[in-house]
């Protein structure tokens, strides 16, 4: 399986201290709960062990990830990320409070590796996925929302009340034209 | 007559119900389970994707 030798990458990348914690998004990470779509791309979420840089610009450069995979023999660049194992790798720093709070809730899964070994990764949790789709609003996500609702994957009450912090989840309902559930949970 | 009243053509609403079904099954899947099938998937699609690519690449020669 593919994708265990690039999550066993990250993994390394992780204990090497290159990235800190990371998490699976996007529509990878969306496979854990609802229909799987097809998708050329692994969207990871990560947040940096408090780069020098940082401090001094306030901005996050992604050139010590491309550094250290170049040097463990990933330099293929296409588009926006990097091809990792057969993945299309799009990392993804941790920019706002929704994506910290996602980083610090994401679920843990096993995958297995090889023919008797697992690898650990980190998922982010429904609720979060709902939220960021919400944020980046394109088709995909709004179609990606109405997954979560209609295959009944997200806890209503947990997305709740990451929405009222996060989101504008009422803007959404109304353009979808759906009963917003939030005013059902708090009923 | 009575039975062309009832019968909405062309009724595909069995067919309907069958998608639901596979759709409700592959969201039971593992993880795992998933991201196999959209390997294979992916591997599957791969000669249609290069296709697409080569397609837009001469139109994009063609228009510069």
């Amino acid at each position: 399986m593919a994708i265990a030798n690039t999550v066993a990458v990250l993994n390394a990348m992780q204990a090497d201290g290159v990235i800190g914690r990371y998490a699976i998004a996007g529509a990878v990470a969306a496979y854990n709960y609802i229909e799987p779509t097809l998708t050329e791309d692994l969207d990871v979420l990560v947040a940096f062990n408090d780069p020098p840089q940082r401090k001094v610009t306030g901005l996050v450069t992604l050139e010590p990830i491309f550094s250290f995979l170049a040097g463990q023999g990933y330099a293929r660049l296409e588009g926006e990320g990097v091809i990792i194992e057969g993945w299309r790798v799009q990392f993804l720093p941790a920019a706002n409070a929704l994506d910290e709070e996602a980083l610090a809730s994401a679920d843990e899964i096993a995958l297995a590796h090889g023919d008797v070994g697992t690898v650990r990764m980190r998922i982010l949790r429904p609720e979060h996925l709902v939220a960021n789709c919400l944020l980046v609003d394109r088709l995909k996500d709004q179609v990606r929302i109405m997954q979560f609702l209609t295959e009944d994957a997200v806890n209503t009450e947990a997305l709740c009340g990451v929405l009222a912090r996060h989101g504008k989840w009422g803007e959404y309902c109304a353009k979808m034209r759906i009963r917003n559930p939030c005013d059902r949970a708090h009923a | 007559m009575s039975r062309k009243r009832e019968t909405i053509y062309p009724d595909i609403s069995d067919i309907l119900e069958e998608k639901a079904g596979i759709r409700r099954r592959l969201q039971k899947r593992s993880f795992q389970e998933k991201v196999e099938a959209m390997e294979a998937l992916r591997e599957r699609l791969r000669p249609l994707k290069e296709a697409r690519e080569r397609r837009k690449a001469a139109r994009d020669n063609t228009k510069g």
